[in-house]
């Protein structure tokens, strides 16, 4: 691949993205040799928190739910726009009513219907029920009916960001029966309609998929089945694929590039993602209730700096939570805060912090993360900011943050959604989880997260994500620094990988040779 | 049947002495994990939880009854063998321990016998010639086995064997009931890494037990009435020795257990080691009391099994 | 250095050990003075580079001077050693010294007590403390000195047997002593000799529990610089940069060496049966 000459200048943008996944079609011959059969090994870097769509709680488990699954709601793998999945049309009869026709004749795993009350009773329950963890995703939804192939949904306002977010977890459709049958417990045992049935999951070890052999998508599954084998490390990971232990790794980050590049037979693929390193902030309390202090710490980081220690370079580094490839982007606040030590200092002073100021920070203990932590103490040492770090290692982490409010910012990636309303209400919405202060972060924040939802005009949501991103970097209500590319390595009998815009890969193209 | 009766009031006498021992032990653990700052219930509920949904599963889990009745419902459900779920996955921890045990088991059982096979032939060496240049080559090296750091080892190991040569897998391990040949193939960086420190301590037992006897006044006779090396050794020397070499056994399995705990994180080798580090950081109790429950269980299982060994080596011991 | 060498029992290897040791506490009291860098200091232009005139050692992941690194590393790894050991010692000595001079049921429930703690695979038990009462060096020592304690209790316990037998204390007995004179002045420096050689060698296991918790990220605490973190980042590096774990190893490896070889020769000194021969 001559995928570093496109990265040279630091960047993936869509075009070089575009001519990537071209060159990897084209090289693989991908229309003429498209084999079935062989078990697709992969390694994971973290268990799944729940294999039931609605119960879990991590952004890493979609890559092991999507081949379980189908979602209502599919995405254009290179502009993320909305396509048809099992729902094959739906439409807006009038703002605050969304019809779905659910595609006939699909089934379970365990051989009953996926019609329009199975799509309503997961809704139902992804809404109502206590264990559920995207009530949020369909707050909107008022009221849901069905009948035959048809679901109704009642809105209690206009929310153009539903059909992105039935191809979330939201849109992915369980088994009514299984659900029933095994309550607790179907957190283990999925059934769903994807092109995978579950096997067997041992906690920590690896989770067996074998093929769905009535799958209604035409020509697939292409392999016979798929094993994701959980190996937290990622170094490990990619030395698995090395010494052929398993077929792929994903979520690298880019640093092991090089690795990979000295590998003999291991080939590479880089797609750009939503995936946001950045640093939540706690702005309920002191010290970064305060505007000057936020904005201090933006204008301490030399994101290229942080880029090349920690990315190899490769990343976009950013000033919002959008790239600027996504067609929501504000590109003009993309670039707003560029590294100034001085005016750091500047802003605490007038902050109320002559002297500089203490920061306690929260983050991961695994190697690669406090790589991360060690540079930006560096970084802001030199404007005055004095930080420390509390380590943690898998959820405790955030829930340190988030929930026992430890600490004043929080150093872990944003993975992204579908809908980029979706991103701005959960990571600065006034009483979202992932807003540790809980509180409106700047006036006029609602009203701005509201109006992007208000219609299904691109242009008229373009325009009101840039009034939401203006409020969000004027007040700079987070420390953003890049976003990460999808990075993904196999062996050489992997064929047919394209990455995705969401950066959460999908293999359902991949197939084995040989 | 004679010889048996005391052999069995043996047992008998050592079970009754376990029980205080594995309460107090269990006691032990689960207090120091009822030290944890911070609510372990707030953890479990995860994103978007309520107050009401925290306080809902603390009920579930009885997190609010006193310390005494959560230890006395878990000791209860222990002695029926239910050692409750993992706040993580919700899956009983016991099928966790089974599944995970056969993996950890098979290193620590491969480490052991390279410790062996190793050990006692060079601690026969060295006994042997005492003194001499080979003695002083065999000692220093075992001195180097003890300070060696099992998982610095186990990187070099990596590095050469199977990342440069390609010789051995890097990572992962397979079920020895799937792929008994593969097992073994997985195993073998990992049990070597692991076997370092006891094939040292092997050679070091071995060889000052073995001088001792070799040096008595009853050998010495021996050597007197004329009986050839060779077979002072075999018959009286190796005889005498067993009891050094049971002991040295027990000691080992105990530590091969911990440091197969680090061994693990260096393969990715999905074990018991890594399942109670994992648990043991994401605070999930009920796992780490029940990995810790079975290895003390193990641990003391082994020095009964050996205790009696004693027995049958050296008939004496029962009498005791 | 003649007397010294004769304690030692004329073993140079055990010399050489104790200078060793000596260097290393001199280069942890002076790391600040010797290493040529600081060990936090960044240069991410110069990164995983190979040992030169500048960088004896090379670099690290973020063009830190390995060397230094290394130095810094030293009083921590050192301090990790001596608080585990010091805990296990204050722990272990006074209740082995309890039982065996008491006898009895004290004796009795001490030593079932020791049995149980002696039953975890230490550093086991070393990791469910640090994971439940947080991540860091102190917690994670204290833990591992509590796993060391009944080992040195049974030792000081056994000693304490044979030592109360003895005529002195018997005679100190009648002349109407306290309890705890007799315990100071008479026992315990009679039964301490063995306690001394264990400690010394559990100093070099100390060293690589330490080192094992800081590899699993459970110890010191980057950025501070620590041996077995050092050998956590450069495992990660393994494929291009498989330099970076020899020097952080090697230093464990010959620490740990150091305090064994001190602590057999202690042992074969204070021997009295080895004396005689």
């Amino acid at each position: 691949m001559n995928a570093p000459t496109h990265l040279a200048n630091g960047r993936v943008d869509r075009r070089t993205f575009l001519a990537l996944t071209a060159a990897a079609t084209m090289a693989g011959g991908t229309a003429l040799a498209q084999k079935r059969g062989g078990t697709l090994r992969l390694s994971a870097q973290s268990n799944p928190s729940s294999l039931n769509p609605q119960t879990g709680n991590s952004g890493s488990d979609h890559v092991i739910l999507y081949p379980l699954y189908d979602t209502l709601v599919e995405w254009d793998y290179t502009t993320l726009q909305a396509k048809p999945g099992l729902a094959e049309k739906w439409a807006y009869p009038d703002p605050s009513t969304l019809v779905l026709t659910i595609r006939d004749g699909v089934m379970f795993h365990d051989g009953t219907r996926c019609d329009g009350a199975a799509v309503r009773y997961n809704l139902l329950r992804a809404k109502n029920d206590e264990r559920s963890n995207i009530k949020s995703d369909l707050a909107t939804v008022e009221d849901i009916t069905a009948s035959g192939q048809t679901v109704t949904l009642k809105l209690k306002s206009p929310d153009s960001a539903l059909p992105l977010i039935l191809s979330d977890r939201a849109g992915m459709i369980s088994s009514p029966k299984a659900m029933e049958e095994h309550g607790r417990d179907y957190d283990r045992r999925p059934v769903g309609t994807g092109a995978m049935k579950f096997v067997s999951w041992a906690d920590n070890e690896r989770v067996v998929m074998t093929k769905n052999d009535g799958y209604w998508k035409k020509d697939r599954p292409l392999q016979d089945g798929m094993v994701f084998q959980i190996i937290p490390e990622l170094p490990t990971g990619l030395r698995s694929v090395t010494a052929g232990q398993n077929d792929m790794v994903y979520y690298l980050v880019p640093q092991q590039k090089q690795l990979i590049e000295r590998a003999r037979n291991v080939g590479s693929a880089v797609g750009p993602s939503l995936l946001c390193v950045h640093a939540y902030f706690n702005y309920g309390r002191a010290p970064l209730d305060n505007v000057k202090v936020r904005q201090a710490l933006n204008y301490a980081v030399d994101r290229e700096e942080f880029n090349k220690a920690t990315h190899g370079g490769i990343a976009e580094t950013t000033s919002t939570i959008l790239p600027r490839s996504h067609w929501a982007c504000a590109t003009e606040f993309s670039g707003t805060f560029t590294y100034d030590p001085d005016r750091a200092r500047k802003l605490l002073a007038e902050g109320g912090h002559p002297n500089g100021i203490d920061i306690l920070g929260i983050g991961y203990a695994e190697q690669l993360q406090v790589q991360q932590q060690e540079v930006l103490i560096e970084q802001m040492r030199k404007a005055g900011i004095r930080l420390r770090w509390e380590r943690y290692t898998g959820p405790p982490t955030p829930t340190a943050f988030f929930a026992e409010k430890k600490g004043d910012l929080l150093l872990a990636p944003w993975t992204g959604r579908p809908d980029p309303s979706l991103t701005y209400q959960l990571v600065f919405g006034a009483g979202s989880y992932f807003n540790a202060g809980r509180g409106e972060g700047a006036p006029g924040l609602t009203e701005a997260l509201l109006a992007s939802r208000a219609s299904d005009d691109l242009a008229v949501r373009k325009e009101a994500f840039r009034q939401l991103q203006k409020i969000v970097t004027e007040n700079a209500l987070h420390l953003p620094l890049l976003f990460r590319p999808e990075l993904t390595a196999f062996g050489p009998r992997v064929k047919g990988y394209k990455p995705n815009l969401l950066g959460k890969p999908k293999f359902e193209d991949v197939w084995l040779e040989g | 049947m004679l010889a048996n009766s005391p052999r069995l009031r043996l047992v008998g006498r050592r079970f009754v002495q376990i029980i205080p021992v594995i309460v107090l032990a269990t006691f032990v653990v689960f207090g120091l994990l009822k030290l944890v700052p911070g609510d372990l219930a707030a953890t479990l509920a995860g994103e978007y939880a309520t107050e009401a949904r925290v306080a809902q599963i603390r009920a579930e889990y009885g997190l609010d009854d006193p310390f005494l009745v959560q230890y006395g419902r878990w000791l209860l459900n222990a002695v029926q063998l239910d050692l409750s779920r993992s706040f993580q996955s919700n899956e009983p921890v016991l099928d966790q321990i089974l599944h995970r045990f056969p993996t950890t088991m098979l290193l620590v059982v491969g480490a052991l016998l390279i410790s062996l096979v190793v050990g006692i032939p060079l601690g026969i060496l060295a006994a042997t010639h005492a003194g001499s240049r080979l003695d002083t080559v065999v000692t220093s090296l075992s001195s180097f086995g003890v300070a060696l750091p099992n998982f610095w080892l186990a990187m070099i190991l990596v590095a050469t064997l199977s990342l440069s040569w390609g010789w051995f897998p890097a990572t992962g391990a397979v079920r020895f009931a799937s792929d008994p040949q593969g097992a073994i193939w997985h195993a073998v960086l990992p049990s070597i890494a692991l076997a370092a420190g006891g094939i040292a301590e092997v050679v070091r037992q071995l060889r000052s037990a073995l001088i001792e006897i070799l040096s008595s006044q009853y050998v010495r006779t021996l050597y007197a009435k004329g009986l050839s090396p060779a077979a002072i050794l075999w018959k009286h020397g190796l005889k005498n020795v067993a009891v050094t070499l049971l002991t040295v056994i027990g000691l080992l399995i105990s530590r091969l257990l911990g440091g197969a705990v680090v061994i693990e994180a260096v393969f990715a080798i999905p074990g018991m080691g890594s399942m109670v580090v994992r648990a043991a950081i994401v605070k999930d109790f009920p796992v780490v009391q029940g990995v810790v429950f079975t290895m003390v269980i193990l641990v003391i299982a082994i020095n009964m099994v050996i205790d009696l060994l004693y027995t049958v080596v050296d008939p004496r011991v029962a009498l005791k | 250095m003649r007397r010294l060498r004769d304690w030692l029992g004329g073993n140079a290897a055990a010399v050489v050990s104790l200078f060793f040791l000596v260097g290393l506490f001199v280069l942890a009291l002076a790391a600040p003075l010797i290493a040529p860098y600081p060990p936090t200091g960044q240069n991410l232009g110069n990164t995983l580079a190979e040992p030169s005139w500048a960088h004896w050692m090379g670099t690290d992941d973020l063009g830190r001077d390995v060397f230094s690194r290394l130095i810094h590393g030293a009083p921590s790894t050192l301090f990790a050693s001596f608080l585990a050991v010091s805990v296990a010692t204050v722990i272990g000595v006074p209740v082995g010294l309890l039982a065996g001079f008491m006898g009895g049921w004290v004796d009795d429930v001490i030593s079932r007590v020791i049995d149980t703690l002696l039953s975890f695979p230490g550093i086991v038990l070393a990791i469910g403390v640090t994971g439940a009462l947080g991540i860091g060096l102190t917690n994670a020592m204290i833990a591992v000195g509590i796993v060391f304690s009944p080992g040195l209790a049974r030792l000081m316990r056994a000693q304490t047997l044979v030592v109360k037998q003895e005529l002195y204390v018997d005679a100190s007995r009648c002349f109407g002593a306290s309890l705890s004179r007799i315990l100071l002045k008479h026992v315990a420096p009679n039964a301490i000799q063995p306690v001394i050689v264990q400690v010394t060698l559990l100093l070099a296991v100390a060293l690589l529990a330490e080192a094992s918790l800081s590899f699993l990220g459970l110890g010191v605490q980057p950025p501070l610089p620590s041996w077995g973190g050092m050998l956590a980042r450069a495992y990660n590096y393994m494929e291009i940069a498989p330099e970076q774990m020899y020097a952080p190893g090697i230093a464990i490896l010959l620490t740990a060496l150091a305090f064994n070889t001190l602590g057999e020769a202690l042992r074969q000194a204070l021997d009295p049966t080895r004396r005689r021969r």
